[in-house]
């Protein structure tokens, strides 16, 4: 990879079309660095885990998504562990390239943005401090500080850096001193980061942008840090990350801020719901929801200018491929989609994976969805462009149904990092193994996959994957399997 | 392309010998199939339920595999005769325009569905849903398959382990009668199974050189269930052809890689700030840099096996590309005469100290002419 260019103006990010009153409302922009292929917005960034998107190695990546950038969380690269002083990432050698890129192998066209925290993140019990915020590492909560935080946006050179923010990301809204904290804080880390990284001779030279955090807090209560940040951080941002939208309507009262590309932490969970989003100015989604849906067993089926059919009925957003109805159809997930998944695979073939827990499913799934996001995505672009896009969210909402089914085939194993068991909760994983009846000798790898030693995903199951019918004897002989024996 | 030095068709398939190591048994040929020519000798990556755990065609493809097995009772539960049918057969379901060889299911039955027997008729099983005898019969076994459509089926086998201690019923089942009644019943290709049940490695060793001295030249012989490379590389210079195995699959998703110095189990803590490929100097997706290479560290491996699925995905993508190229490479020293030299370079990259060379190997090589004991020349 070539070294970075030290050129302050090729980090820009630019409105191509303006919104009519105060940059409140849907609009299009470029956000370019030197190093990587320029973001079209709006746009949506792929959520990765652990550095990966989930299911999908960087060849399929490159080759079958259209994802040009991915968001990354501290939380996942810092775990303790007895054999190592400092987390592993922080070794790898810097020479010329950039090491959170070179240790996750994200391809080179591709930003990375790094935030402290996974999301959806996990509710920290304990809380954050005034001088840290807790996060979840794969081996428990951990503290980080402002200035732990800086050292490993220095060390590891995302693209896209948000600085951390107080945040309990409970479904609850905290109470008034709480609130008052949150503000308190989140100023002071900030004032404290552009201290740690200067931004003339750190960020720049390093092509490092920041995207500084607003609260999902109301407005009155976070005005004064607005103010703070437009007069005295304004013309070191390279953008915002909101973690609640309704803060946009409130954003023209400071003019400084507007021109700023905006990243959504709220994540949406449908595609009306991006649209209000957009309308309010979103630039950047930066949302799991697509690894949701996917984990779920749902191939997303909607096109922002989809080709009216004249069929009658709201069309549904989504399909589950889990169901039996789609055995032997040798159709696309979605008519007329062109990924990968869709010209070389079926859905029976799909419905299959799914029946038979096959992790190349997800992948299948992952690549489709993906796929239906970027093109949505650029039919927004396109419409914002022409001056269609109200006229065309009007019709979508009127076209499809207002919420994606629910799948329902079985959902990838949850891990550590994705939840944290509390009492007397349900347990997250079905039990991959029990007990045959009459059975003496338990499997020994799936104990070990219980213990967990080993294994990924359920499909990856015992030392053989297993041979057991799950039809009763009749429906066998009627498939053909065997024959019932009369005794 | 050498030239073919003998050649023999069926309907079903096309033999063609195209060198012979002229100090071991091993051989290369080449097999025309209904999808396409395949090099042996050759490794199967299995594809249990008509998928390669987790890698798209697309990437199996891009391995160099031209053959992979689906298992035929697996598929003959999910997704069932009846959808294979309409969809028109595995590889119109998978989307693989390769060659498909699939098993008999005898050995899959008997192992993985407990209370099965084979009997003269079939197999016998209770269902486990609702503990109704039934049987499956060669008959079922071919008719599934035909539906399958696979390239290459295999009969429904009398499988006894090895190291069953009834000698009699042993003999009854086996070796010299076995194979000469193979060979009367002239098959297409010949696949010696029932090995890789746990018996001793220099008693799998000897059955394999029995066979392939009974067994006639211009045929494919496919030992069955067997993928670790020593015994790949031994079992070529005995003169077998092709051979599958879940192991490099099945390993990955434990987070081990297969590499010319032996197995790394990389979830290893020293592996985590090892910023090193894979394997160093390895041709696959996962460790080449540039030119479409990946350029994934052993450190990201490390960071996600047993967490995230892309860790298991590459360890797949590297041990099957592996396993491949280790015959590939076989494959061009058998072309070269220089088997023997391949061999001894081999075992001196798995094995530091010719000390610590595996006994069976050493006594199975001897009988085939290679003594990796006795100094290079």
């Amino acid at each position: 990879m070539s070294a970075p260019a030290v050129n302050g103006d090729d980090m820009s990010f630019k409105i191509i079309q303006p919104a009519l009153e105060h940059g409140l409302a849907a609009r299009v922009g470029r956000l370019a660095t030197a190093n990587r292929t320029p973001l079209e917005t709006p746009t949506f960034v792929g959520v990765t885990s652990r550095g990966a998107i989930p299911h999908l190695t960087p060849d399929v990546i490159s080759k079958h998504t259209d994802i040009r950038a991915a968001y990354m969380a501290l939380e996942d690269f810092i775990e303790k562990s007895s054999k190592r002083k400092s987390p592993a990432i922080f070794s790898l050698p810097k020479d010329g390239c950039r090491p959170l890129h070179a240790y996750t192998a994200t391809p080179s066209t591709t930003y990375t943005i790094l935030a402290p925290r996974r999301t959806p993140a996990v509710v920290a019990q304990n809380g954050n401090g005034p001088k840290h915020i807790s996060v979840l590492t794969s081996t428990g909560f951990e503290r980080v500080t402002c200035e732990n935080f800086c050292t490993a946006v220095e060390q590891i050179m995302p693209d896209i850096v948000v600085p951390p923010a107080d945040l309990t990301f409970s479904s609850t809204t905290p109470g008034a001193k709480r609130q008052a904290y949150m503000v308190k804080r989140t100023q002071e880390w900030l004032d404290e980061f552009f201290t740690h990284l200067d931004p003339e001779k750190t960020l720049k030279p390093s092509d490092i942008q920041v995207f500084a955090p607003l609260l999902p807090l109301s407005y009155p209560i976070q005005w004064e840090y607005l103010k703070h940040l437009a007069e005295e951080h304004a013309a070191k941002l390279n953008g915002l990350t909101l973690y609640d939208v309704k803060i946009l309507h409130d954003l023209k009262n400071h003019p400084q801020l507007l021109d700023l590309p905006r990243m959504s932490m709220e994540s949406p969970e449908s595609p009306q719901q991006i649209l209000r989003q957009v309308r309010l100015g979103v630039d950047i989604f930066a949302s799991p929801h697509v690894n949701n849906v996917s984990d779920a067993g749902i191939a997303l089926n909607f096109s922002f200018a989809p080709s009216s059919t004249g069929s009658s009925g709201l069309q549904p957003l989504g399909i589950d491929m889990s169901s039996e109805e789609h055995q032997t159809s040798v159709k696309p997930f979605m008519e007329g989609c062109g990924c990968y998944a869709c010209t070389k695979h079926h859905r029976a073939y799909l419905q299959h994976l799914m029946n038979a827990r096959e992790m190349l499913g997800w992948t299948l799934l992952q690549i489709h969805n993906h796929h239906v996001m970027s093109e949505f995505f650029r039919q927004i672009r396109q419409a914002i462009a022409d001056g269609t896009f109200e006229e065309k969210a009007t019709q979508f909402n009127k076209y499809y149904e207002s919420e994606l089914p629910l799948g329902t085939g079985v959902r990838p194993r949850a891990r550590g990092y994705h939840f944290k068991p509390e009492a007397a909760q349900p347990k997250i994983n079905k039990a991959p193994w029990n007990r045959l009846e009459g059975e003496g000798t338990p499997d020994q790898v799936a104990a070990a996959e219980a213990a967990g030693l080993a294994v990924t995903g359920p499909a990856a199951g015992g030392s053989e994957t297993p041979l057991v019918p799950e039809a009763d004897a009749a429906a066998l002989a009627k498939e053909g399997f065997a024959k019932i024996e009369r005794a | 392309m050498a030239a073919t030095i003998a050649s023999q068709s069926s309907a079903a398939l096309k033999f063609d010998l195209v060198a012979r190591c002229s100090t071991t048994r091993a051989r290369a040929s080449c097999l025309t199939l209904p999808h396409g020519p395949v090099q042996l000798p050759m490794f199967m990556p299995v594809a249990t339920q008509a998928s390669l755990k987790g890698l798209t065609p697309e990437q199996l493809e891009e391995t160099g595999c031209r053959l992979c097995l689906n298992n035929t009772y697996h598929l003959g539960l999910k997704p069932g005769q009846e959808v294979l049918a309409a969809i028109g057969g595995a590889h119109k379901l998978q989307g693989w325009q390769h060659n498909i060889l699939t098993d008999s299911g005898g050995f899959q039955m008997v192992s993985l569905l407990k209370l099965a027997n084979i009997t003269e008729e079939g197999v016998r099983f209770l269902s486990p849903h609702d503990g109704t005898p039934m049987l499956l019969t060669p008959e079922h076994s071919i008719s599934l398959q035909n539906t399958i459509g696979s390239d290459i089926m295999m009969q429904l086998d009398d499988v006894l382990v090895t190291t069953s201690p009834d000698a009699a019923r042993m003999r009854e089942a086996m070796l010299r009668s076995c194979c000469k009644e193979m060979i009367a019943r002239d098959t297409p290709g010949i696949a010696i199974g029932g090995l890789s049940g746990g018996e001793a490695k220099a008693d799998y060793c000897r059955v394999v050189a029995t066979c392939t001295e009974l067994l006639p030249e211009l045929k494919p012989r496919y030992v069955m269930g067997i993928g670790y490379p020593e015994d790949l590389v031994v079992s070529v210079a005995l003169g077998a052809d092709m051979f599958d195995c879940v192991w490099p699959t099945r390993t990955a998703r434990f987070g081990n890689a297969v590499t010319k110095h032996g197995v790394l189990n990389i979830k290893n803590a020293k592996f985590a700030v090892d910023f090193g490929p894979i394997e160093e100097g390895c041709g696959c997706i996962c460790c080449r840099k540039g030119d479409g290479g990946l350029g994934i560290t052993r450190a990201f491996v490390h960071h996600n096996t047993a967490k995230e699925t892309v860790s298991a995905h590459l360890l797949t993508l590297h041990n099957v590309w592996y396993q491949l190229n280790l015959m590939r490479e076989v494959r061009d020293a058998i072309m070269a005469d220089q088997y023997p030299a391949f061999i001894r370079r081999f075992f001196a990259n798995l094995y530091p100290n010719k000390a610590d060379y595996p006994e069976w190997a050493l006594g199975a090589l001897r009988g085939v002419g290679v003594d990796l004991v006795e100094d290079e020349t």
